[in-house]
């Protein structure tokens, strides 16, 4: 393989989506997430810890920062954009809360360093974990600028579910061991279910039919989750969703590392998009009263 | 214990436990013969009712092969719409927890011995048989639907009225205030109408009258025209954490600043002060903005603008929760925040009435402290010989000071109907171990509910864990069954119970459907609406003074701040809470004590650092997080650590309990605990090697973009109006 073929090709897989060719993607599974309307209460994370198999790994290896919230709540105190808290007395705005998960990056820095490609692209635009190919180099997780990547480092399946706690384990996903990498996968076992019986009954997915468990749960609705390719929808004939709609209407575009908005001000942005990682979760801003 | 109906397609499965092939294990599929509608590998969802708190939510629970394996809100519910807390979620792990207790005990000596039912009802049967119902209570928490029918005929079969009623968290000068001012002591509050809330210290997206409900109507408040928050509370709470404005008070100062702020509205603004007593009148008036600086130690252009933007942003609505009602002037504290309510033109406008629920024996039964004061004197007193106990911990609970726990040898049998083994169960004479929020059948009416009357079910989602456990429904028929066999014995169970009271409702509710009918349809969507009795509020004229020298200590305040998490400590034994760092400080597995910077470097103190509060009372030891997020003259340790052993392998030597060591004031008014009134002294201890675990690793973004913040002008300008897509 020349120097040229490996650049051309990796210039054609960072381009996949606006030039295709490189992917044909089925569906590109996409976020969007209202700061305005998160109230930081973690009901999404411990949505996710029921939903996924997440293990409790307790007080010493959480100290370690082995704790493993596929989905978590960062909570900051200062706010760069309004610029006074440092001086003041109080917290007088309150906290900053960011639900950060893995972001379904579409030029995901974890993929292409990954020596034996145990994370890859999946065409529903999901950045997919195998765990079975999995060998634990770890450079993934180092090469994730959010660091949402989380190690076994420890068989967590020996004392994270002491009996009957072990009943209340999905089926519909594995347990991961030892030496693994593992990390938010929008519940692709839900992602799953619903194409296998939209495909039994020989139909498309329809928009909202799948729901994550952090936006299912989220108490203030603050998590819409859905295709950003669109669905058609027979009965009303258009093929925008719940998703494509919200990113349309903040000017929110994939395939940028600079979002040129017509109306600078509105709202919406992805973190660290400057990196051209190409997250598929949008933000929306926190906002306060100033 | 049969069921039959819709409960019945769970039955049938035994103990499935991990999917194995191994010799000897399980069987792929647990049903060897799965019934007929069950599909292997398909998840099926019941409805049910979320018992993690008094709230009442709706849940549905997905049942595969057997077994409940996720929970998530009922979108029928009015409470929830489908949406679910993490102390819900977590509710699978009060179910299938390893440490619950799975067989009746009976003491011996000073130890509790697995024994049989039939020696634990003998024995219940033989300690009440003469008993005279004076020297018989009950101690539950907030209770409602057949449970309370069933409850209160116990009491009526002894011929006893002592029911007390114990929750920590709870909103009991507010329903007072409420009932004494307005008429209806459950006011409806709508967020969705109103463009600015003023909160002193009601954390109504975390602990405060029906959280969930509430946070689902912040989500409606926060659209645009989007409403101002201001939270006015000694310590952050999660509501004060997403507030527009966050003003530290002082223990004990919110009622001055309420009144300084009606002033500001009276005497800047022309508001009208009529439907108040001309007491409350001249207490407004004197309550000028110098006299309420000097009071609150507020800036006098904050209150100024509190006021102004409570007028501009009209209608708004004025709401007072536990930091300002824990006070032994409580009362008039959370009136000043009503009276500022009517001075606004609230009531009506934000202030509804939720109209009453109409069937009164199933009327939710909301619990106070006041009965956690009154029981523990009655005990001192001797007064009782026999007492159950469901629902509560009051062991736990009560401040060391009150001397509930020496009071309980008082009592000669106690009956502890209980899920594991806490402190309050630890003290018992006879264990009755109940079946999970899982595995029990129930009715239950939440205590806030949107003018609506809806009566939510709770139906087992899977067969029992344990054999031996029952369900509090069944244990109290068998109870009753015992004393009035006749009035009891076309009762095979609870289930049998419920199923016939369903068919004994007003026709009105049932649309024609026959009996079957209309109890598959209720098992189905989880809840009935059996509607409520419309009331209308009356503003009646209260006499209320405010205390001067009220918070001025030189000592530091005490603030147990609740949690949505660990609740008031029932929590502390699930492991997925315990991992989920605290909403504010982000502390996992353990206690803290927060402490302002400007207080912290006084005492000397880094974060990590052990601090010794002492108060008269009692003394704890803690570990120091240090925020801008609390009143330097406050330091807050949050509930929910600080068990005995016994409770949970999770809750085990953690932390300390902030309760223990309160002083046994009480608000004179409604003999409520004033919890937020302990004076403490806060001065540096030795370190530990136990090391404060905090999630994070940085406070500030370093200039990232991580959270973006815009103005609320620019979110009006962009968003707002005609740009609403």
């Amino acid at each position: 393989m020349s120097l040229s073929n490996l650049i051309d090709d990796w210039s054609r897989y960072r381009k996949g989506r606006e030039e295709g060719g490189f992917h044909d993607y089925e569906h590109m599974w996409g976020m969007s997430i209202d700061l305005n309307k998160c109230i930081g209460c973690n009901a999404c994370s411990v949505a996710c810890y029921a939903e996924n198999n997440l293990a409790v790994v307790g007080k010493e290896k959480f100290e370690k920062g082995q704790g493993m919230h596929w989905l978590r709540i960062e909570r900051y105190w200062d706010e760069p954009d309004l610029g006074e808290e440092r001086t003041s007395e109080f917290q007088q705005h309150g906290a900053s809360f960011l639900p950060m998960m893995c972001q379904q990056c579409n030029a995901a820095t974890c993929e292409p360093v990954c020596p034996v490609a145990a994370t890859y692209h999946t065409p529903d635009g999901l950045n997919a974990q195998v765990y079975n190919r999995c060998i634990g180099s770890r450079y993934c997780s180092n090469n994730c600028p959010y660091r949402l990547r989380y190690f076994n480092f420890w068989s967590y399946y020996e004392n994270s579910w002491p009996a009957p706690l072990q009943m209340q384990l999905n089926p519909d996903i594995s347990v991961r061991d030892k030496g693994v990498m593992e990390k938010c996968t929008f519940c692709v076992q839900r992602i799953r279910t619903v194409k296998d019986s939209a495909s039994m009954e020989n139909r498309k997915v329809r928009d909202g039919e799948v729901q994550t468990a952090c936006s299912q749960t989220c108490p203030t609705g603050a998590i819409e989750f859905g295709d950003m390719l669109g669905m058609y929808d027979p009965e009303t004939g258009v093929a925008e969703t719940k998703v494509t709609k919200m990113w349309r209407k903040y000017q929110v575009e994939l395939g940028k590392t600079k979002q040129n908005k017509q109306t600078p001000e509105l709202r919406g942005y992805r973190v660290f998009e400057f990196l051209n990682t190409d997250p598929c979760v949008m933000y929306l801003d926190r906002v306060r009263e100033v | 214990m049969g069921w039959s109906g819709v409960g019945a397609t769970l039955a049938g499965c035994d103990m499935p436990s991990t999917v194995t092939l191994e010799e000897g294990k399980e069987e792929v599929v647990s049903y060897l013969v799965p019934e007929e509608f069950v599909i292997p590998g398909v998840g099926v969802w019941y409805a049910s009712t979320c018992r993690q708190c008094p709230s009442g939510c709706g849940i549905h629970g997905r049942v595969r092969e057997g077994r409940v394996l996720k929970l998530e809100g009922n979108p029928e519910s009015s409470i929830n719409k489908g949406r679910l807390c993490q102390m819900g979620q977590a509710g699978l792990q009060a179910h299938y927890n390893p440490d619950r207790i799975s067989k009746p005990q009976i003491r011996r000596g000073s130890s509790l011995v697995d024994a049989t039912w039939e020696e634990a009802y003998a024995l219940i049967a033989e300690k009440t048989a003469n008993i005279s119902g004076s020297k018989f209570a009950w101690m539950t928490g907030s209770v409602s639907g057949h449970q309370s029918v069933l409850l209160q005929a116990h009491l009526e079969s002894i011929g006893s009225g002592n029911h007390f009623v114990h929750e920590t968290i709870n909103n009991a000068i507010w329903a007072k205030v409420s009932e004494d001012m307005l008429g209806d002591s459950n006011p409806r509050i709508r967020l969705d109408k109103a463009q600015s809330v003023l909160s002193f210290g009601a954390d109504f997206l975390g602990t405060w009258g029906s959280p969930l409900h509430f946070s689902t109507e912040y989500a409606k408040f926060r659209t645009s025209p989007r409403g101002t928050l201001i939270q006015v509370e000694p310590n952050m709470t999660l509501t004060g954490a997403n507030a527009d404005l966050w003003v530290a008070s002082k223990p004990g100062t919110e009622g001055a600043l309420a009144l300084g702020i009606a002033n500001q509205l009276v005497s800047k603004h022309g508001l009208s002060m009529s439907g108040l007593s001309s007491s409350v009148q001249s207490l407004i008036r004197s309550h000028t903005i110098d006299e309420t600086v000097t009071a609150t130690g507020v800036d006098a252009d904050r209150i100024a603008d509190i006021a102004a933007t409570l007028k501009r942003r009209s209608p708004s609505v004025v709401l007072a929760g536990a930091s300002a009602q824990g006070h032994e002037h409580g009362y008039q504290c959370v009136a000043a925040a009503m009276v500022l309510n009517i001075i606004l033109g609230n009531i009506g406008e934000t202030i509804e009435s939720n109209g009453e629920f109409a069937y009164e024996s199933m009327a939710p039964v909301s619990g106070n402290t006041q009965s956690l004061v009154a029981f523990s004197q009655a005990a001192a007193e001797k007064r009782f010989d026999v007492v159950f106990f469901s629902g509560v911990n009051p062991v736990y609970t009560a401040p060391k000071s009150l001397g509930l726990k020496e009071n309980m040898a008082n009592i000669p049998f106690k009956v502890v109907f209980s899920h594991f083994n806490d402190e309050t169960t630890a003290m018992a004479d006879v264990v009755l171990p109940l079946a999970s929020g899982e595995e029990d059948w129930g009715t239950h009416v939440a205590p806030y509910q949107a003018g609506v009357g809806e009566i939510s079910i709770q139906q087992p989602l899977m067969e029992p864990l344990s054999k031996d456990t029952r369900g509090f429904g069944d244990i109290l028929l068998t109870l009753l069954k015992k004393r009035n066999e006749s009035a009891y014995e076309g009762f095979a169970d609870y289930y049998a119970y419920l199923r016939n009271a369903f068919t004994t409702i007003p026709a009105e509710h049932k649309n024609g459907a026959s009996d079957d009918q209309f109890w598959a349809d209720v098992l189905s969507t989880g809840l009935i609406d059996v509607g409520v009795i419309e009331k209308a509020l009356k503003i009646k004229a209260v006499d209320f003074d405010m205390p001067k020298d009220m918070g001025n200590s030189s000592d530091m305040v005490l603030a147990p701040s609740a949690r949505l998490g660990f609740w008031d400590g029932r929590h502390a034994n699930l492991p997925w809470l315990q991992e989920a760092p605290d909403q504010i400080s982000k502390v996992v597995w353990d206690s803290w004590a927060e402490l302002h910077p400007s207080t912290a470097k006084k005492i000397g103190v880094k974060e990590g650092d052990m601090v010794k509060i002492a108060s008269a009372s009692g003394e704890i030891n803690v570990k120091v997080y240090i925020y801008k997020g609390v009143h330097p003259d406050v330091v807050a340790v949050p509930l929910g650590q600080g068990h005995d052993a016994g409770f949970s392998r999770y809750a085990k030597d953690r932390g300390v309990n902030s309760l223990s060591i309160l002083d046994p004031k009480v608000d004179k008014m409604t003999g409520e605990l004033a919890l937020y009134s302990t004076n403490v002294k806060v001065t540096k201890a030795a370190k530990t090697d136990d090391v404060l675990v905090r999630f994070g690793g940085s406070e500030t973004q370093i200039g990232r973009k991580l959270v973006s913040t815009v103005s609320a002008d620019v979110f009006e300008r962009t968003e707002g109006g005609d740009h609403v897509a």
